[in-house]
């Protein structure tokens, strides 16, 4: 683990200078990331609504 | 007819997948969306929804290899039907789930498509994300060249550092866009991760900056874990400023938000970095406080590493108080755990310890010597001889000029 690799530095003077004997943790604090979102209903407009009806329908003629 | 009402099933299938998805289910989105494909559609605008989709839900369940293996999908997808921003989207979460994976240039390569498509589609949002997914791959690609790196603190190499400015140059861009576009959420997100990269490259001043803008528009939002991470990057800041008690400040308001949150896990780092702090403000009775809070936390959620670190900081506070009896049981614990873990380098660093406890309380010096004679052949076996991690800060700069000294191999 990185903050005890860290640390041997740290642990060899620890007598020489307690007051810097420590190890801060590199606990940063990253923002979320954001994905791109796409829905199914976004393409779900009239005109490809009509389109779907349309192939259903065609379908069903074919049959 | 057979086709049609295949139409409606998929549909269906993929429309409650989106509903569990939105309302937090994404394990049962996921199996939705998968019947939905397993039912299939010829509509391949609806199928690349899903595939995005899916990738997302995967994502956000931490299973990149699938979460990549539907982005893709997607891609080829968006490219064979001619939808450019799909194409855009799908390269932009292409590239998140690459950065994840570490694979920053082909990262790069994704989230540059997205920023390009863009551009040429002048659409300002899109830009402004992909400009920030590409701050977070630099960002990324600077820390992870720097954890692998065998470099001395205080130095950060070229290509680390290139990263990292370029992460910076982007968040800038974006956040020109998003103040443009008044997006104060996106602001916030941006201001948080310039923070962090400023702290990597050593301009904490810079940092601190970013940072209180970031806290400002986490208070507008009442976005209280976002107010916890803007305090906890400040202490952090504050840190490597010198500023020990502002530092403390900040981790105490971390504290507080951690407990009101109930995140068992973020008040036992809460409480870690207020022990280190105090350690560095000589108070030790306080950081040997939070340094127990911290170590019963990570026993009971059953974090080893996180109780080795306890240990290896009781141990010291201890020391420094000169309770060496504490500080042996501390520094044996750390042992323990060390070993139980496979980590190589605790080891070595408990070792290490141990001997110095032992000289001091006036043990025999071939016991002594024989515990430092094992310490090396640990420390030698361990990343061939150097440490790694090692965090390139003023603080452990002054720890690495004292070393070499007492161990003259040591490099």
């Amino acid at each position: 683990s990185q903050p005890l690799a860290g640390g041997q530095a740290a642990e060899l003077q620890s007598k020489v200078v307690p007051s810097k004997q420590i190890i801060h943790s590199d606990n940063m604090e990253m923002e979320p990331e954001t994905m791109e979102t796409k829905s199914v209903t976004d393409y779900f407009s009239k005109l490809h609504m009509g389109s779907l009806v349309y192939s259903c329908t065609s379908k069903r003629k074919n049959k | 007819f057979v086709g049609c009402r295949m139409e409606a099933s998929c549909l269906e299938l993929a429309l409650e997948g989106e509903r569990l998805c939105k309302a937090g289910d994404c394990r049962a989105g996921v199996s939705f969306f998968e019947a939905a494909v397993q039912v299939g559609t010829e509509d391949l605008r609806t199928l690349s929804a899903i595939y995005s989709q899916l990738g997302n839900a995967y994502f956000y369940l931490h299973e990149y290899a699938k979460a990549l293996e539907y982005h893709h999908h997607d891609l080829t997808l968006a490219r064979t039907i001619g939808d450019l921003l799909g194409e855009a989207k799908a390269s932009g979460n292409l590239g998140n789930t690459l950065k994840v994976l570490g694979n920053f240039e082909e990262a790069i390569v994704c989230c540059q498509r997205h920023l390009d498509i863009s551009r040429e589609l002048n659409d300002k949002v899109g830009e402004a994300r992909a400009l920030y997914n590409l701050g977070n791959v630099y960002h990324s690609k600077g820390k992870n060249v720097a954890n692998a790196g065998t470099h001395d603190p205080g130095e950060l190499p070229d290509d680390v550092k290139n990263a990292l400015q370029k992460a910076a140059k982007y968040y800038e861009e974006n956040l020109s866009i998003v103040t443009e576009l008044g997006d104060r959420a996106a602001q916030g997100r941006a201001f948080g991760n310039l923070g962090n990269t400023h702290y990597l490259l050593g301009n904490f001043r810079s940092a601190v900056l970013a940072h209180e803008q970031r806290l400002l528009i986490a208070k507008e939002f009442g976005d209280r874990s976002a107010e916890r991470r803007a305090y906890s990057n400040l202490g952090n800041a504050y840190i490597f400023l010198g500023e020990f008690e502002t530092a403390a400040e900040y981790y105490r308001r971390t504290l507080q938000l951690a407990r009101q949150l109930k995140d068992r896990a973020v008040e036992a780092q809460a409480c870690y970095s207020l022990g280190n702090t105090y350690t560095l403000l000589q108070d030790y009775e306080k950081a040997i406080d939070y340094h127990l809070k911290h170590l019963v936390i990570a026993q009971e959620l059953h974090d080893k590493i996180g109780e080795g670190r306890a240990c290896w900081s009781l141990g010291n506070a201890y020391t420094a108080l000169g309770n060496h009896d504490q500080a042996i049981h501390f520094a044996g614990r750390h042992l323990e755990i060390s070993r139980e873990v496979g980590d190589r380098s605790g080891e070595l660093t408990a070792r290490l310890n141990l001997s110095d406890l032992q000289m001091v309380l006036g043990l025999s010096y071939s016991t002594n010597n024989s515990m430092m004679a094992e310490s090396h052949a640990v420390e030698n076996s361990v990343n061939g001889g150097r440490p790694r991690g090692r965090r390139y800060s003023m603080e452990n700069m002054e720890l690495m000029k004292l070393t070499p000294e007492k161990v003259p191999n040591w490099n």
